[in-house]
């Protein structure tokens, strides 16, 4: 386990802040309660094994103890670094992305299984859909009773999305909650 | 000789008789001194003097006692008029020039003092007359003015009667001096000219046709000198064109036309046609012109806009609403108000005019807004909010598309058919050409002559006009964003003098009227400027001043009507105005900012039926409740109807209502409630607990304490169908009028009446109780017992003062005498030693 070099904290950052835009610094900079200690501590970074964690630092302190190899996982893991060096968000980066996203889509409740499977969101299943969103956008999806479902690109302007039709795309599939149990094995 | 008028000569002085008489003593002094001067009146024939002065030639006997009775007559009269009032002496106009008038007995009665009473008469009815009109031009509708002037006229015509019965009373009424002849002949002029624009009024309105000359007359009469006459004369005129204008415009003939031979009907009505346009060009000239006067001003201005009112399909129009437009910001009331009124009234009635006058008065108003910089006076925009528009205008291109498609293939299938079918007969074929070239005739015949505008005209009209107004519309908007934009400036001390908005709140009321016709591609524009609008307090640099929290509540409220309106095009979740919402309510202070608006805002964007994010909405509820905590009655109780609409909707939102903090798996992602968060989604609300409705069952209103304790009861079950019907505005306003005339007493009663909710608190019933206790105790019975025990107090603290000053006197005293037996032991010790 090691902390993350300058290259891979700017290549992390940039992917989340697509998401949360300033709403970032709550991530970075949210005290944590974990722990028996009674100064609440920071969540911070680590890599381990080409995976990003989002951990709190009494947890890291304590983690030190146990053996590279042994240890499987800690804290929450938010994405992963391929073999050609980019980052990926995957799914369990869900939780601390809806808490602080800049755009959000509701799903209506008859295309959310459609989402689920790891389909494109099309406009006739938009129930609603935050104000100036861009092309190009991370989104996160909801469930109209806002749940959260996953996280998306967004392919249009929400100017675009009032006049398009109702097949139209509107936001590109990332990740969803069904990938725990399509892909267990990969996460 | 013949037979001339009988002179009676004059009237001989009072006898006196001689023991009446007294003499000074000078008067004999200088009788005596000169007696051969005066020694001449002992000398006198009285009788043939006497004689020589009552003779009358050519007169019988009997004639002459008559008109020497008569004579007496007048004398007593007039002695008697003379003791009951003082009189200053009057001019005496000779009874030469006025013929003499019979009365109703066969008496004569010459006119001697008509003039000197006329006008003191006149004078006082006059001045009460222009005094009347001067207010009159403004409050006087037409009708009235018609019949004052027709009255004026049946006066004038009444006082030829009255003046046997007047002349008795106003010969003595010699209250003319010298200066006063000018005002006489002024007068009687002014008098004069009155009737005459009465009689000349009446002429043209029995008949117009024959009597267009008296037009120019009228006119002429404008350009007196008198400012009374000329104000009747042009409100006279009004109303007689008001009623002559024909309902079509009036094309004057042109010279081909000119050359024809016609006849005399189509003659006259041809000069009358052009006697009245050319009249009414030079009065629309003189309007013109006295409008600058100040003096007619208000005069002026109502003509004109009457007559826009009136007639607005009539030549000329377009230099009428021109003035019209340009004193629609005009600094004095009235004015204004009379334009104002003028342009509604146009904006409402488009059948009179066909549609054009709309289009070139809001054309006009567009460019006043540019050229005065928007800061006008809110009215002017306001008049737009009376504008209406065809519905489908915003989608009047698709659907001609459509139609000449479906024409297109119509056509296509047609041809296909009528090829197949075999041809029809010749006959049939010319009968039905021609009876079809017959209905287009016919159409084209109806759509010359009516007045209504083709469909494709109108919508064309209509789409100049709603360019125009979103053209003002968004120029306010920009002029209120540069506005607030914070300049760089050099040092950032200094504040920038700011400019007023005053046309924001009519700006965004049209706006919100008018949003669901404007085109889709402005609608993201309109929202970002909205939201820059409504984020623009965040700013707190010296530089650039910012909305005011009201203007900034207006923005939200605006943009959420827009979106509403648009709701078929998509449903879009406005997050930077809840946002915005949230801190303003923190933001709010109830002296400086409107709490109509605040509850509005409330209501828009809160009680709707739309869903939120439990994290959102719990977040609005606990600034709500804590809220209510800080200000009066009205605002709190607008905050708790939000607040229980919001927990009635959002059912996972009633774990604030638990007693337990920290809300665990509920709370949601954030963990801990943030008081000072910006953003609603990250207070974590869920996280908290409703300790605020605790303190509000005890709130000294009682309405406030029922709703707190209803609130607090509620279960967290979702089966709780109840829902006020009670809307925060409706609170607000209900509180806010309770507020000037609540007092405990009284309240009992009330609380009971405003009782609108089934379920009844135990804390209110005792509460109930309390009042009526306090409301049963007398009032004097509590002065007298505050009296007693104030004295009591009173007492005990004087008693206590003085004990203190006893004991510190005692004290000094004993202290003085321990002294003094100390310095005596002294002496008695020193004495023994020595």
């Amino acid at each position: 386990m090691r902390t993350l070099d300058e290259k891979e904290t700017t290549q992390v950052f940039e992917k989340l802040f697509k998401f949360t835009g300033n709403n970032l610094k709550n991530i970075v900079e949210s005290p944590s309660h974990e722990g028996p200690d009674p100064d609440p501590g920071r969540y911070c970074f680590r890599l381990c094994k080409n995976r990003v964690y989002y951990v709190s630092e009494s947890l890291v302190k304590r983690a030190t103890n146990i053996g590279r190899h042994n240890l499987a996982s800690l804290g929450t893991c938010i994405g992963k670094f391929t073999k050609g060096g980019s980052f990926h968000l995957t799914i369990q980066a869900l939780s601390i992305l809806a808490a602080n996203a800049k755009h959000k889509v509701w799903l209506k409740p008859t295309s959310e299984m459609s989402f689920l499977y790891g389909n494109h969101v099309l406009k006739g299943g938009l129930g609603r859909i935050t104000e100036n969103i861009n092309r190009g956008d991370g989104v996160v999806v909801f469930s109209m009773s806002d749940i959260p479902l996953g996280f998306a690109i967004s392919q249009r302007s929400t100017q675009d999305c009032r006049k398009l039709d109702p097949n139209g795309l509107v936001v590109l599939h990332q990740a969803d909650i069904g990938e725990y149990l399509r892909m267990e094995d990969e996460l | 000789m013949g037979k001339q008028k009988i002179i009676l000569p004059p009237d001989l002085p009072p006898e006196v008789s001689e023991e009446e008489i007294q003499v000074s003593d000078e008067d004999l002094q200088f009788v005596n001194d000169n007696l051969d001067y005066a020694g001449f009146v002992s000398r006198l024939d009285t009788h043939s003097i006497t004689k020589h002065v009552t003779r009358v030639a050519d007169l019988k006997e009997d004639a002459l006692e008559a008109l020497y009775e008569k004579r007496l007559k007048k004398k007593k009269a007039l002695q008697k008029d003379e003791e009951e009032e003082e009189e200053q002496p009057g001019i005496r106009v000779g009874h030469v020039d006025t013929l003499p008038v019979k009365t109703l007995d066969g008496q004569l009665y010459y006119r001697t003092l008509l003039n000197a009473s006329k006008p003191s008469e006149g004078e006082g009815e006059g001045e009460e007359r222009t005094n009347e009109t001067d207010k009159g031009v403004v409050k006087l509708t037409k009708a009235e003015r018609r019949a004052k002037l027709k009255k004026s006229k049946k006066e004038a015509k009444k006082q030829t009667k009255e003046l046997p019965q007047d002349e008795v009373k106003d010969n003595p009424q010699r209250a003319v001096l010298a200066e006063l002849k000018e005002d006489v002949t002024a007068e009687e002029s002014f008098e004069t000219k009155k009737c005459k624009l009465a009689e000349l009024g009446i002429a043209l309105l029995a008949d117009p046709e024959s009597n267009i000359k008296l037009l120019k007359e009228m006119l002429q009469m404008c350009n007196d000198g008198n400012h009374a006459i000329v104000k009747l004369g042009l409100l006279s005129l009004l109303s007689v064109f008001k009623d002559i204008i024909p309902g079509y415009r009036i094309r004057l003939p042109t010279e081909k036309e000119l050359e024809m031979k016609v006849s005399k009907d189509v003659k006259k009505m041809r000069y009358y046609e052009s006697t009245l346009l050319s009249a009414y060009k030079a009065y629309l000239q003189k309007l013109m012109v006295l409008e600058k006067v100040s003096l007619y001003q208000h005069a002026v201005v109502r003509c004109i806009c009457t007559l826009l009112d009136a007639v607005p399909h009539f030549n000329y129009r377009e230099s009428l609403v021109e003035v019209v437009v340009r004193n629609i910001s005009s600094s004095d009331e009235v004015i204004r108000k009379l334009c104002c009124d003028t342009i509604k009234s146009l904006f409402t009635n488009e059948g009179k005019h066909g549609g054009e006058v709309t289009g070139a008065a809001v054309r006009l108003i567009a460019n006043y807004v540019k050229a005065h910089n928007c800061q006008m006076h809110p009215d002017s925009i306001q008049v737009l909010m009376s504008l209406s528009f065809d519905e489908d205008l915003g989608r009047s291109e698709a659907p001609d598309k459509d139609k000449k498609v479906r024409n297109k293939k119509y056509k296509k299938g047609n041809r296909s058919e009528e090829s197949s079918h075999l041809q029809p007969t010749d006959r049939k074929k010319s009968r039905q050409e021609m009876m079809s070239k017959m209905r287009d005739e016919v159409a084209a015949d109806y759509k010359a002559a009516s007045f209504t505008p083709d469909i494709m005209e109108r919508r064309r009209m209509q789409s100049e006009t709603l360019s125009a107004v979103f053209e003002i519309y968004f120029r306010v908007l920009k002029h209120t964003m540069q506005s607030i934009v914070p300049r760089p400036s050099g040092d950032t001390g200094t504040t920038h003098v700011t400019e007023a908005h005053p046309l924001l709140g009519p700006c965004l009321d049209g706006l919100a009227k008018f949003s669901h016709l404007m085109d889709l591609d402005y609608m993201g524009d309109l929202m970002d400027y909205l939201k820059k609008l409504a984020c623009s307090g965040g700013k707190t640099d010296s530089s650039g001043k910012c909305l005011t929290v009201s203007e900034r509540l207006r923005c939200c409220i605006i943009a959420f009507k827009v979106m509403r309106n648009n709701l078929d095009a998509l449903n879009v979740d406005l997050q930077d105005f809840f946002v915005q919402l949230y801190n303003l309510i923190l933001e709010y202070r109830p002296g400086r900012d409107q709490g109509e608006v605040l509850a509005e805002a409330l209501k828009m964007m809160l009680c709707n039926d739309r869903q939120h994010d439990m994290q959102k909405a719990a977040a609005f509820i606990k600034r709500l409740a804590t809220f209510s905590l800080c200000f009066e009655s009205a605002e709190s109780m607008a905050a708790l109807v939000t607040l229980k609409h919001l927990l009635l909707k959002n059912v996972k939102c009633r774990v604030l209502l638990e007693n337990d903090p920290g809300g665990g798996s509920v709370s949601g992602s954030v963990a801990k409630y943030q008081p000072y968060a910006s953003d609603p989604n990250q207070s974590g609300a869920l996280a908290s607990v409703l300790w605020e409705l605790n303190l509000l069952t005890k709130h000294y209103h009682p309405t406030i304490s029922t709703l707190a304790s209803g609130i607090s009861n509620m279960s967290a079950a979702p089966t709780q169908a109840y829902l006020s019907t009670l809307t925060p505005q409706q609170a607000f306003r209900d509180l806010s009028l309770e507020r000037e005339s609540f007092s405990l007493k009284s309240n009992a009663a009330k609380s009971s009446n405003k009782r609108k909710r089934g379920s009844e608190g135990v804390t209110a019933s005792s509460v109930d109780r309390v009042l009526e206790k306090a409301g049963s105790l007398d009032e004097d019975e509590v002065k007298k017992k505050l009296s007693e025990h104030y004295t009591l107090l009173r007492g005990v603290k004087e008693n206590e003062r003085l004990r203190s000053e006893l004991d510190r006197t005692t004290r000094a005293l004993s202290l003085y005498d321990d002294y003094k037996k100390q310095k005596k032991q002294k002496r008695r010790r020193k004495n023994h030693v020595s």
